[in-house]
């Protein structure tokens, strides 16, 4: 990531930046449902699709890749309008 | 590493960081340990309500209303934006049956001490629009509240490191050492600790943790599932639920003979707004183990009953579901203080879905068990020997 003075935002729904999500980690998250609860990276309307990766790149910097568990896993898959969902099978 | 502390609570959600902070905030040297992260259980799957009118009018209700005295001051107490507001709620009622039920238990809570009222349908549509024209209507409390529960957990640690308190995040214990009846420390992995008392607030995680010594702990998980919206602008009131929540728990004999998957999977509405806009719609309570999945019946059932009961909410889009495991007890209420027979060892568990509501007032009492040896109502009725003798 280049070196700028100006905020880089990592997650865009929630407007979270990197430096915030270096605070997490520093205040001890270690995965990425614990970034996720400290600075509500990843509870927007896109639920952690964009900024799931970028986040895992900088926790990689303190934790090994391959110990980065994806967060839960929640229904729905994607943005769904209530009325659809109450219908009758 | 070695560690010497005067107490260490098990358990990193919103109980165990609260006692961490109250008793920290004493002088206590404190130690809190956590198997995974703060707010990873419960207290981070769960709804955001301070709800004082449904609480059964008795020691449940007296809990309540100290608590949330305690939170008019916490934010500043704590330093840290909790998202608290004072919103008020009301519960919706729909059957002549319900109100029935629901005049008696507002009349003993107004003997308690709480404002609250029964409103008809007119008067509960100036409180929240959009209810179904079928309601009867409902009660209102200018006293319900809400807060963001995982920004309380993270509130709690910061405030209690700042007291001095030592947090250890992924940190297991593997055994407690127990000498002549008294409390002499745990093993973890990243060492042994010594301490002369433990606090057992692992919420549902409660009874693995008194198999260690022989305890058998009568908390059972109960699963609540809960809806997340997109958010959408200012719609609910404040904490919104439904008499059939209210009635399920306390007189379950009314729905036993129901066979519909909403009964069995005891859905009662829970709505309310976070600050951001997402509406969370609540919830179930099952007995599914220690599963956290959610189940698209229950998704379902969930959205059925609260677009029953204000329809509008059809034209809402989900974002998320979650589900937290509640610290369920056979008499719906705590297990708090001191264990018989095993100095140093309390418990402070089994608020099943009030642990929001009864952190503050839990971290004061055990804290008040803890350094002075009581506190400041009679809370034998709490005690964990009810089921441990």
């Amino acid at each position: 990531m280049p070196e700028t003075n100006e905020k880089i935002y990592i997650c865009r729904c929630e407007e979270v930046t990197k430096e915030e999500i270096e605070q997490a980690i520093k205040d001890g998250a270690t995965t990425l449902s614990g970034i996720k609860k400290r600075t509500h990276a990843g509870m927007g309307l896109c639920q952690g699709r964009t900024c799931q990766r970028l986040i895992a790149g900088i926790l990689s910097k303190e934790r090994e890749m391959a110990q980065i568990l994806p967060p839960t896993i929640r229904p729905p898959v994607r943005t769904a309008l209530i009325a659809d969902f109450i219908k009758e099978d | 590493m070695n560690q010497k502390a005067d107490v260490v609570v098990i358990g990193g959600g919103v109980i165990g960081t609260a006692i961490t902070f109250y008793l920290s905030q004493r002088g206590q040297k404190v130690i809190l340990i956590e198997k995974n992260d703060l707010a990873s259980g419960a207290s981070g799957a769960c709804d955001q309500d301070i709800i004082l009118q449904s609480k059964n009018p008795g020691i449940h209700l007296q809990l309540a209303l100290a608590s949330s005295q305690m939170y008019k001051t916490l934010e500043k107490e704590l330093d840290y934006d909790i998202e608290y507001e004072n919103t008020g709620g009301m519960i919706l009622i729909e059957t002549p049956e319900e109100l029935k039920i629901m005049e008696d238990f507002v009349n003993r809570q107004k003997a308690l001490g709480l404002q609250v009222e029964i409103l008809n349908y007119k008067e509960a549509l100036r409180y929240q629009r959009g209810l179904s024209n079928h309601l009867v209507g409902s009660t209102y409390s200018p006293q319900d509240a809400h807060v963001n529960p995982i920004r309380l957990n993270l509130g709690f640690a910061q405030a209690a490191r700042r007291y001095g308190a030592e947090i250890l995040l992924e940190t297991e214990i593997t055994k407690i050492k127990v000498k002549n009846n008294q409390i002499e420390g745990l093993e973890t992995n990243r060492g042994t600790i010594y301490t002369p008392v433990i606090i057992n607030a692992a919420g549902a995680w409660a009874p693995s943790i008194g198999r260690m010594i022989g305890l058998k702990i009568p908390i059972k998980p109960r699963r609540g599932q809960i809806v997340i919206t997109e958010p959408v602008p200012p719609f609910v009131m404040g904490d919104v639920l439904s008499a059939r929540y209210i009635v399920a728990k306390y007189n379950p004999e009314l729905y036993n003979n129901s066979e519909s998957a909403a009964v069995k999977l005891g859905v009662g509405l829970s709505l309310s707004q976070t600050r951001k806009g997402n509406i969370l719609i609540g919830a179930t309570r099952e007995f599914a183990g220690y599963d956290i999945t959610n189940t698209r019946t229950g998704i379902k059932e969930i959205l059925k009953n609260a677009t029953r009961l204000i329809p509008e909410l059809k034209e809402m889009n989900i974002i998320r579901a979650i589900a937290g495991l509640r610290p369920y007890t056979p008499d719906g209420l705590p297990l708090l203080g001191p264990v018989n027979g095993l100095n140093g060892f309390y418990l402070a568990a089994g608020h099943e879905g009030d642990g929001i509501a009864l952190a503050p007032i839990t971290g004061k009492i055990i804290a008040d068990l803890i350094t002075d040896g009581k506190t400041f109502m009679d809370v034998t009725a709490l005690s964990p020997n009810r089921f441990l003798m």
